[in-house]
């Protein structure tokens, strides 16, 4: 069995009385890419904001690189490694691409509060790397406000990349975007995939069969099923949970 | 960003022209121009908070009084006259105020943050104005200003007006060249950052409250500065410089001139003095022209005079 690089225990928010993520158990194998998928409120974005922890966990555990991470804040989740985007596009609207990537960048530099403008040949590869590689070159100094949504989802992956995380927790790449930006997010995702391991949650059932090694069905926040793609089409359970729902 | 050329001009010109003030042996204007740069340092402080980091404090007077508070202990209780002794404790008493308050405060957002920093200003302010001890309402008169003597021999003394005067101008201009500094720094695009999305900086990595709460402290013994300099210029201090009042016209300055340019809460400053002098005298109901005048600018100037002058650059 390869190796777990991130791992849940019983992983449990609730709300009140609402239990919106009841006691999940997830196993993410490192250079692999993990689909999470269900109805509508199944729990899936909650799941990813406790991973990234934007949310506490009620109960359970989250486990990254073997170290208990489940009460660590964002801030220091990323610095260890987790990067993530949002279901919409969640960027700094006042400041250009160069400016938004380089703030990622830089945030491995973050250790020091005061430092040079230009800090190393690293951060700044990172973050040509990182337009380049999401197709914003030509946008560099373009204001994220004046951008289209879909470059705003693609400037939204440059920022995670620039991070340079080996864990990139990414929420419904493909929503809200035209065929061709799909395609092109869904090509850039695949090349990431190739060094990274990544946690998609996506409602695009092609994407998801085309590049998910393991898919775990979430329903009222309970996994239904997990496993590989092939098994995930074939099981009547996640058949009968999506009656009603696009057909797996 | 750096300066347009038009403000880059008019800031040197304004500096020189300060510093000349001197020259027209006018007491009264020495005095006026005197408190004026006092309060550019003061705004362009607060503008470290509010237009880069989004912190909008009504308790920034609580750094400004606790200096000149210090200033007055020290020179009454100690006889401790010596600018190279005072200064720098006065600073650090307002640096470490600033960092108590801003570790507390900053636990709150938004207007609750607000209200955290006023009632922090609040405190202060009935301590000192109901403390017998502290001066109470009357506040306290400083016996000894600021003085510096190298063997018996006095080398410069802030007692006498021009030296006060050359002191302030001199702390204008660094103050302003240092806050320009860290905010061209990665330190001032990260505060600006965190101002416009600081959940998503979070998520990029950054510890967002360190930064915060860096920014508030800078601000504070920038502010302490401001106080320090007011009590040398007056030999006076009393407890209505830590009243929200002090704090709102401080905050009402930053919003004229055009907040998150530095310059633009100096211009701020250098108006709003100008323009309550002259209502001064041509009413009894001068507030009532300033108010208006701040309305005024708030309505169709909103991002300030800095705004005004900057065009559609944005």
């Amino acid at each position: 069995m390869a190796e777990a690089l991130l791992e849940t225990e019983g992983l449990t928010r609730r709300f009140g009385a609402l239990a919106a993520v009841d006691g999940v158990t997830l196993r993410v194998e490192r250079g692999t890419v993990h689909a999470i998928i269900g109805p509508n409120g199944a729990g899936k974005s909650t799941l990813l904001n406790l991973l990234s922890g934007e949310l506490r966990a009620s109960s359970g555990r989250v486990r990254f690189r073997g170290e208990d991470v489940t009460r660590a804040p964002p801030d220091v989740l990323s610095r260890k490694g987790i990067g993530r985007s949002y279901q919409t596009a969640n960027v700094f609207p006042e400041l250009t691409c160069a400016e938004s990537v380089w703030l990622a960048a830089h945030s491995r530099n973050a250790g020091r509060l005061f430092q040079p403008r230009r800090d190393g040949a690293d951060t700044a590869a990172r973050e040509e790397d990182a337009l380049r590689a999401c197709g914003l070159s030509g946008r560099r100094l373009s204001r994220a406000a004046e951008l289209s949504y879909g470059e705003q989802r693609q400037l939204e992956v440059a920022m995670m990349l620039a991070t340079d995380p080996e864990l990139l927790l990414v929420d419904e790449p493909l929503a809200g975007l035209g065929h061709d930006e799909a395609r092109m997010v869904l090509a850039l995702l695949r090349e990431v995939a190739q060094q990274r391991t990544l946690v998609l949650i996506e409602h695009d059932m092609d994407a998801v069969f085309a590049v998910a090694q393991t898919v775990t069905v979430l329903v009222n926040g309970r996994v239904l099923e997990s496993g590989p793609p092939a098994a995930i089409r074939a099981s009547p359970r996640v058949r009968e949970a999506y009656l009603g729902e696009e057909e797996p | 960003m750096s300066l347009p050329q038009g403000v880059r001009a008019g800031l040197l010109v304004g500096a020189v022209a300060l510093a000349l003030v001197p020259l027209s042996g006018d007491r009264f204007w020495v005095q006026f121009a005197g408190k004026l740069m006092i309060t550019c340092i003061y705004a362009v402080s607060l503008d470290l908070l509010v237009g880069y980091a989004g912190l909008v404090s009504l308790g920034h007077s609580a750094f400004f009084g606790l200096s000149a508070y210090l200033l007055a202990g020290l020179a009454n209780g100690l006889g401790l006259v010596s600018p190279l002794a005072t200064l720098p404790l006065c600073l650090a008493f307002a640096g470490l105020a600033a960092l108590l308050i801003g570790w507390l405060s900053l636990r709150a957002t938004g207007v609750y943050f607000v209200m955290v920093t006023l009632a922090f200003g609040q405190m202060l302010y009935y301590l000192f104005s109901e403390s017998p001890g502290l001066g109470g309402s009357d506040g306290v008169s400083i016996l000894q200003r600021p003085r510096l003597a190298v063997l018996g021999r006095t080398i410069l003394d802030l007692g006498d007006r021009t030296a006060a005067y050359a002191a302030i101008w001199v702390a204008l201009v660094l103050s302003f060249l240092l806050l320009r500094r860290v905010v061209q720094a990665p330190f001032g695009h990260v505060l600006t950052a965190i101002r416009i999305n600081e959940g998503r900086m979070r998520t990029l990595g950054y510890g967002t409250g360190r930064y915060k709460l860096a920014a508030f402290v800078l601000g504070g013994v920038l502010a302490g500065l401001a106080g320090y300099l007011d009590a040398t210029l007056y030999g006076f201090v009393n407890p209505a410089q830590f009243g929200w009042r002090q704090s709102g016209l401080v905050l009402v300055t930053v919003l004229l001139g055009g907040k998150g340019t530095l310059y633009g809460p100096a211009l701020g400053a250098a108006l709003l003095s100008v323009l309550e002098h002259f209502a001064e005298r041509a009413t009894e109901h001068w507030s009532a022209v300033v108010g208006a005048a701040v309305i005024a600018v708030v309505l169709f100037l909103p991002r300030g005079v800095a705004g005004l002058l900057e065009g559609s650059r944005g």
